[in-house]
C-alpha cells in the first residue's frame, strides 16, 4: 500500500496519484521544473545593482515595458492597463496576456498564470498569482495575491526567468 | 504468384491466424467486393485477388508453401504505428493488488499520395427543434447548420433531420447539387414540441444508412438542449448497432438542461464523445471543429478487442486525444477514428492481483485493433496490442515516464470530478463536497483560478442543496476534460 501524505488514503502500489484526494503519491518531476528558490534569490540580488541602468527604450504610446534579460527582447506594455504574464500550454483555457513560452518559460519554472502587472494611475504594481516557483522583485519573494509597487529598473524574476521593468 | 501481394494483409489478418479466422475474413471481404455489389473502380480485380488469397491460405499445404516465400513483415507496411509506454518497468511480486498505467499511442503512417484525398463524408445533422430551442438559440443553430452545409464538398453526402416529439427529414441524404435550394428548408425549421431523442436519432441513422459506404466517413451529429425521457435504452441500443455498422455518433448539448452522462454514454459506444456548448454562439465553432476532424479521418471506428489475463482488471480507459473522453470498459473498446496528423492516445489503468503473478512475465492484455482505412478498399492487417511486463521481486527505482505523469496529473483532476458526482449521486454529500474541495485546491495550484472558484462555488451549492447545479456539473466536467 502507498499511503497518501495528504489525506492518509491507502492506494494500491504502483499508483501515481491518490485516488481519494488527487495528490501525487510518488516523487517525480512534473509540469514546471522545481528550482531552488534560495539560489534564485541570491542571484537576483547580486545582479540587481549593476542592472540599475536600464536600456532607454520605450514605445511611443507605452506606459512601460518589460526587458527580458536573457534574450534582450523588449515587450511593450501599452494598450491594456493590466497584463497577466505566464506561458501558454496546450489545452489550457486560460491565456496569459503576455506569453513567455518563446523565452524558455517552461525550463525556467514559469507557471501558466504566473503574475500580473497593473497600472493604477501613476503607480505600477505587480502581483504574484499563486505561482508554483514564486515571483521576486530585486531578489525579494512576493507574497501571493498581494500587490507590490514597482519602480523603474526593478528586476523581476518569475521562477528563474528574469526581466527588468521599464516605466515611463 | 505476384511477389508483392501479401495475402494476409489483403484479408486483414495476422500471419498466424487460425483457419476459422481466415474463413471469416474471406467471407467479410467477398461480401463487400462481390461484382454484384461493389461500387469503386478496381474492386472486381480485388475480389479476384481475395479469391486467390483464400484458395492458397485455406489449404494448409499451399499455405505453408506460400509462407516460405513470403517476405518478412515490414513495419512501414502497416498503415498505422503504435507506441506503448508503461508506468513501471516491471511488476512486483507481492501479496496485494498493484496498479499499472499504460499509455498507448497510435499514429497513422500517412505517406503522401496514398492518402492525398480526404475521404468523402456522409453526415447527418440531427437537430433538436423542441420548444425550448426557440428564438435566438434556434436562429444560431440554423445559421451554424447552413455554414456547415456550405463547407461540404461535392463528393460529400449531407442530410438534416429535426426532432421534437416527432422526427422530420428536412434534407434527405443528397450531394450538394444546389446549395441554395438546400438552405431554404433549414431556414424554415420552426421549434415546437418536446424532446424525444430516439426518434431523431433513428431518423438520422436511416438517412446515414442510405448513403453508407465503407470508403466514407459515416457520422451523425446530434445537437440538443433537453432531456429525453424513457427512450434512453433504445438510444443506446441504436448506438451499439451504429457502431457495428461503422456509423459514428457525436453529441453536443447546448446550455445546462441536458443529460450529459447519457449523451456521453451514447457517443462513447461509437468511439466519440459529447461536447458542452455553454453559449449558443459557440455552436458554429464546435461544428467547425467537428468538420475539421472528420475531414482528417484516415481510419474510422477503430475497435480494440481484447482479453485480460486472469487476475487483471481494466479499471479505467481514457482517450487523451484527438477527442478527449472516457472509453467504455466492456470487452470491446470503441476507440474512435484515427486522424491524419493527430495521434490517438489512450491511458489504461490496470489492477493486477497477486494471483496473476506466477510466471516470469505476464501478458496483462492481449488484443487487436482492426483498422479499416478509408483510402483503401480492403482492410489493413490488424494491429496487435499486447501489454506485457516482466515480474520481479522488487520494484525498479525509475520514475514513470514523463508523458504518463503529465497525462495522469490532468486526468486525475477529471476523475476527481467524476468521483464527486458519483458520491453525490449515491447520497454521500459530505464526501462529494470534500472531493470538490480537493479538486479546487489542485486546480488553483495548477493556475486554473477561475475554474477553481467555480468548483468551490459548486461545493457550496452541493452542501446547501444536496445536489449539483445543472450548469455547474457540466461546466466542471467539460472544463476539467479540456485541461487534458
Amino acid at each position: 500500500m502507498i499511503r497518501c501524505n495528504n489525506c492518509q488514503y491507502e492506494n494500491p502500489p504502483g499508483s501515481i496519484f491518490c485516488s481519494e484526494c488527487g495528490a501525487q503519491v510518488i516523487s517525480a518531476d512534473l509540469t514546471t521544473q522545481n528550482i531552488r528558490t534560495d539560489q534564485v534569490r541570491t542571484a537576483a540580488s547580486a545582479e540587481a545593482p549593476d542592472a540599475r541602468t536600464p536600456p532607454v527604450y520605450l514605445a511611443a504610446d507605452a506606459w512601460g515595458s518589460i526587458h527580458l534579460m536573457d534574450s534582450g527582447q523588449i515587450l511593450p506594455l501599452d494598450k491594456r492597463s493590466e497584463y497577466t504574464i505566464g506561458r501558454v500550454s496546450e489545452g489550457q483555457p486560460v491565456m496569459p496576456d503576455i506569453d513567455l513560452t518563446p523565452y524558455n518559460a517552461y525550463a525556467n519554472g514559469v507557471s501558466r498564470l504566473h503574475a500580473s502587472i497593473r497600472r493604477d494611475g501613476k503607480r505600477i504594481v505587480i502581483m504574484d498569482l499563486g505561482s508554483a516557483n514564486g515571483s521576486f522583485v530585486n531578489g525579494k519573494r512576493l507574497t501571493s495575491n498581494s500587490e507590490r509597487l514597482l519602480g523603474h529598473g526593478d528586476v523581476v524574476a518569475l521562477g528563474k526567468l528574469k526581466f527588468q521593468v521599464l516605466i515611463r | 504468384m505476384n511477389k508483392t501481394t501479401d495475402y494476409y494483409a489483403l484479408l486483414g489478418i495476422f500471419r498466424d491466424a487460425p483457419p476459422e479466422e481466415i474463413r471469416r475474413a474471406y467471407l467479410k471481404a467477398v461480401q463487400r467486393l462481390h461484382p454484384d455489389r461493389n461500387v469503386a473502380l478496381g474492386e472486381t480485380e480485388m475480389f479476384l485477388e481475395v479469391q486467390q488469397a483464400y484458395e492458397v491460405l485455406a489449404n494448409p499445404q499451399r499455405r505453408a508453401q506460400y509462407d516460405l516465400n513470403l517476405p518478412r513483415e515490414e513495419a512501414h507496411d502497416s498503415p498505422v504505428s503504435m507506441e506503448i509506454l508503461y508506468s513501471r518497468s516491471n511488476l512486483v511480486r507481492m501479496g496485494e493488488a498493484q496498479a499499472l498505467y499504460v499509455l498507448v499511442d497510435i499514429a497513422s503512417n500517412a505517406r503522401t499520395g496514398q492518402l492525398a484525398a480526404a475521404p468523402p463524408l456522409n453526415i447527418c445533422l440531427a437537430l433538436d427543434r423542441s420548444t425550448s430551442m426557440k428564438e435566438k438559440k434556434m436562429d444560431l443553430l440554423k445559421a451554424a447548420a447552413i455554414q456547415f452545409l456550405r463547407r461540404m464538398r461535392p463528393e460529400d453526402l449531407f442530410s438534416v433531420v429535426t426532432f421534437s416529439d416527432k422526427p422530420e427529414v428536412v434534407i434527405p441524404a443528397t450531394y450538394q447539387a444546389d446549395r441554395q435550394k438546400l438552405e431554404a428548408p433549414i431556414r424554415n425549421i420552426v421549434p415546437s414540441g418536446a424532446t424525444e431523442i430516439y426518434k431523431g436519432l433513428k431518423a438520422a441513422y436511416d438517412e446515414v444508412q442510405r448513403g453508407r459506404a465503407d470508403g466514407r466517413v459515416n457520422h451523425i451529429i446530434l445537437i440538443t438542449d433537453g432531456h429525453t425521457y424513457g427512450d434512453e435504452n433504445a438510444c443506446l441500443e441504436l448506438a451499439a448497432q451504429a457502431a457495428e455498422q461503422g456509423v459514428g455518433i457525436s453529441a453536443m448539448g447546448i446550455g445546462a438542461e441536458w443529460n450529459d452522462s447519457f449523451l456521453d454514454q451514447l457517443a462513447t459506444r461509437t468511439g466519440h464523445t459529447s461536447r458542452y456548448i455553454a453559449r449558443p454562439q459557440d455552436i458554429q465553432r464546435f461544428l467547425d471543429d467537428k468538420f475539421n476532424a472528420l475531414a482528417h479521418v484516415v481510419a474510422d471506428e477503430t475497435v480494440l478487442q481484447y482479453t485480460l489475463a486472469e487476475g487483471v482488471r481494466l479499471r479505467y480507459a481514457f482517450r487523451l486525444q484527438p477527442e478527449t473522453g472516457p472509453l467504455g470498459v466492456e470487452g470491446l473498446l470503441a476507440l474512435g477514428p484515427i486522424l491524419r496528423d493527430t495521434r490517438l492516445s489512450m491511458v489504461f489503468e490496470l489492477l493486477v492481483d497477486p494471483s496473476a503473478l506466477n510466471g516470469e512475465r505476464l501478458t496483462l492484455l492481449d488484443g487487436k485493433i482492426e483498422v479499416s482505412m478509408k483510402a483503401r478498399t480492403v482492410s489493413a492487417p490488424p494491429l496487435r496490442v499486447r501489454l506485457e511486463r516482466p515480474v520481479r521481486a522488487d520494484a525498479g527505482q525509475d520514475a514513470p515516464p514523463l508523458p504518463i505523469m503529465q497525462a495522469l496529473s490532468r486526468l486525475t483532476l477529471y476523475r476527481m470530478q467524476e468521483r464527486a458526482r458519483a458520491e453525490a449521486q449515491s447520497g454521500e454529500y459530505e464526501k462529494a463536497t470534500r472531493s470538490l474541495k480537493f479538486l479546487a485546491s489542485h486546480l488553483s495550484a495548477a493556475g486554473e483560478e477561475s475554474l477553481a472558484r467555480t468548483v468551490l462555488f459548486e461545493a457550496e451549492h452541493l452542501n446547501r442543496e444536496q445536489t449539483f447545479s445543472q450548469e455547474g456539473e457540466k461546466k466542471i466536467k467539460y472544463a476539467t476534460r479540456a485541461l487534458i
